[in-house]
């Protein structure tokens, strides 16, 4: 039984805090983790570790499973706090998390734009102002600064917090319809998703004509799934009574995604029936094939946390200590992946180099998660 | 004190995601394939267009053989004598989104627009700009798939190759991006325009740009795809008529006259192979 809900537990493996004032080490925190690992390594193109992470060997990446686990926690959160609260300070407590991360997106798109301006001033280089869609914040800042701040405008790789704020903008709403109506909240959450996909609405970006490079109106979908397997659900039943099968299917279809992978087989958006976003594998509308191909990932993998603390203590310790603080990890982690972009165009893109960007950035990343837990234990 | 805080703070957050929302009603759902046509008022007195290409201004003057080589637009044709609104989608890098022009009007889609809507002039023209600055040709490939495959565009404007030439993308992985994706959208068809490389004396002698420009040349000759001689078109006006300034203050894009040319370049390029199948239909 989960220790937190008492209710059954599929994937909330846990054992004994060996940091004091910590939450011990325990299934979701390791993944969020390794999530954590993975973004920094796939947001910085090019270096060499990026070739091998679970991106390469399937139709997901680390985005959805980051989603996927931020439902997931954010469930525990609510099953914690609801008994003491009345819905609308549920909705209140649920809704400050998005102001939070609201200024975090600030701060982070802040020093991202002095870490580029700093690698054009330093190298003498002016197209390195135009990286990441930076452009326009040099070219046109009377507009893209009210585009920052209206979270239209998003710098390349710092677009997964305006998606996150949107989302925990939305979970408030998702709460309290959980709690009144438990039933309903899977199925208005398949829909939005499925007209998401039929009708290919997203949100505008502004200066830069575009459309957000997540869409919330689909990448919902992933939050809630987490949301419900998180504590009692249906599906939490159904997994639970079918673990076996579960976890067969899940096999079978990181198996297929490997095999995709291997033949190069992707849907032609060109070739598919109408509407195209139900059969093409895009990561804006989160599509079915990525959405099947994560749950997949958590049917086969989840659980395994048991195997990886016995046999791989340090990295299990390790990564649990990221997941704990991700927010602080994320952000950090972000701006490290920017650096190690100016790093490797300042110091060439040589295995060497790569290598000593990964270890600075883990090293850096997990001093964030201590300070912030030591921060934590002196309150 | 802190709670009065929390309130303000939630009020600006809700502006905030408002905001953006209220823009998305307002704006055309250019994702929806199926969406009505933009509603441009037409004065549809005969079948068919009348066509002459667009004139080039003074500033812009280049001989013709500079700018393009001839290749037909047989979906843009196909529109134009039905009277049928033509949706064009402009995507690629910095170029595209208009780096260094005074403002977004100025940059190179939208003054293509305007020139278009001029010689073209009983049928609506939309064009939609997804220029995302500092792209290189796969990442704006993957880009283009599913925009074209969601927006339904009959002609692609593909801006492409600067940088991948100055970031030592390898002329093989370029050829093969830049040649598979004009392949899918030929093959539904879609017309292309490849838009080709930047001219500036920076890379005057840098052998990989130029290995670039020529495979992105070969690309356009292999799928008889419309090539747009960028760098030859500019290069001819900064060597004949030097007192004129073409570049912004970083040397390395365009400005607002500069944007002008390259729409004005683009739309003879565009106009003239129309104007050429009309007249002779047999080719």
């Amino acid at each position: 039984m989960d220790q937190f809900t008492n209710r059954p537990k599929i994937l909330t493996a846990t054992v004994p805090a060996k940091v004091k004032g910590t939450r011990p080490p325990n299934e979701i925190d390791f993944w969020r983790g390794y999530a954590l690992v993975v973004i920094f390594l796939n947001h910085i193109p090019g270096i060499w570790f990026e070739n091998y992470t679970h991106k390469n060997f399937g139709f997901s990446d680390s985005a959805e499973l980051f989603v996927l686990l931020a439902g997931w926690s954010l469930r525990s959160m609510v099953d914690r706090q609801s008994r003491d609260l009345t819905s609308l300070g549920l909705f209140f407590r649920l809704g400050s998390r998005a102001i939070v991360l609201y200024v975090a997106q600030l701060v982070i798109t802040v020093i991202a734009i002095a870490i580029i301006a700093s690698t054009a001033f330093i190298s003498d280089t002016n197209l390195v102002l135009q990286w990441n869609n930076a452009a326009a914040i040099f070219e046109d800042p009377v507009t893209a600064h009210i585009g920052l701040v209206l979270l239209s405008h998003h710098l390349g790789y710092f677009d997964i917090l305006p998606l996150y704020i949107v989302l925990m903008a939305m979970t408030p709403f998702m709460a309290v319809l959980h709690r009144a109506l438990p039933w309903a909240l899977l199925p208005v959450s398949f829909a939005i998703w499925a007209a998401t996909l039929g009708t290919a609405v997203n949100l505008p970006t502004w200066p830069v004509e575009g459309r957000w490079f997540f869409n919330p109106f689909a990448w919902q979908f992933i939050l809630v799934i987490g949301f419900l397997l998180g504590g009692d659900s249906v599906i939490t039943r159904i997994a639970v009574t079918w673990r076996a099968i579960a976890r067969l299917l899940g096999g079978l279809i990181v198996a297929l995604g490997l095999l995709a992978t291997y033949l190069q087989f992707y849907p032609d958006p060109f070739n598919v029936p109408q509407p195209p976003l139900f059969f093409v594998a895009d990561k804006t509308f989160l599509t079915p094939l990525r959405l099947i191909h994560v749950l997949g990932l958590v049917a086969f993998f989840g659980g395994s946390f048991a195997f990886f603390y016995k046999k791989a203590r340090p990295l299990a310790r390790f990564l649990s200590m990221l997941g704990r603080n991700s927010l602080n990890v994320f952000c950090v982690g972000s701006l490290l992946s920017l650096s190690a972009q100016s790093a490797r165009f300042a110091l060439g893109s040589t295995l060497w180099v790569d290598v000593f960007v990964v270890l600075i950035g883990l090293l850096l990343m997990s001093a964030t998660a201590w300070v912030s837990e030591w921060r934590a234990r002196l309150k | 004190m802190a709670r009065t805080i929390k309130v303000k703070m939630l009020a600006l957050l809700a502006v905030f995601i408002a905001a953006p929302l209220s823009a998305f009603a307002q704006a055309p759902q250019d994702g929806a394939a199926a969406a009505a046509p933009p509603s441009v008022s037409v004065t549809n007195e005969t079948p068919g267009v009348p066509l002459t290409p667009q004139q080039l201004s003074a500033q812009c003057a280049v001989p013709t053989s500079e700018i393009a080589a001839p290749a037909p637009l047989p979906a843009t044709i196909v529109r134009l004598e039905g009277n049928q609104p033509l949706r064009i989608l402009a995507i690629g890098s910095s170029s595209t989104w208009g780096v260094g022009a005074t403002s977004r009007r100025k940059n190179y889609p939208s003054q293509l627009e305007a020139m278009l809507e001029r010689v073209l002039k009983t049928v609506p023209i939309e064009v939609v700009n997804r220029g995302v600055s500092g792209e290189t040709a796969e990442a704006t490939a993957d880009r283009l798939r599913i925009e074209a495959a969601l927006l339904r565009p009959d002609l692609v404007l593909w801006q492409v190759g600067t940088n991948d030439a100055v970031q030592r993308v390898s002329v093989e992985s370029f050829e093969r991006t830049v040649s598979e994706t004009v392949a899918q959208l030929r093959k539904k068809n879609i017309d292309v325009v490849l838009v080709g490389l930047q001219y500036t004396p920076k890379y005057a002698r840098d052998e990989h740009y130029f290995a670039i420009r020529d495979a992105l040349k070969r690309v356009a000759a292999e799928h008889n795809a419309l090539y747009v001689r960028r760098y030859q078109a500019m290069e001819h006006i900064s060597k004949t008529k030097s007192n004129l300034q073409m570049m912004a203050d970083d040397d390395f894009h365009l400005n607002d006259l500069g944007y002008q040319c390259m729409a004005e370049h683009i739309a003879h390029a565009m106009t003239a192979n129309l104007f050429v199948r009309r007249r002779k239909p047999a080719s």
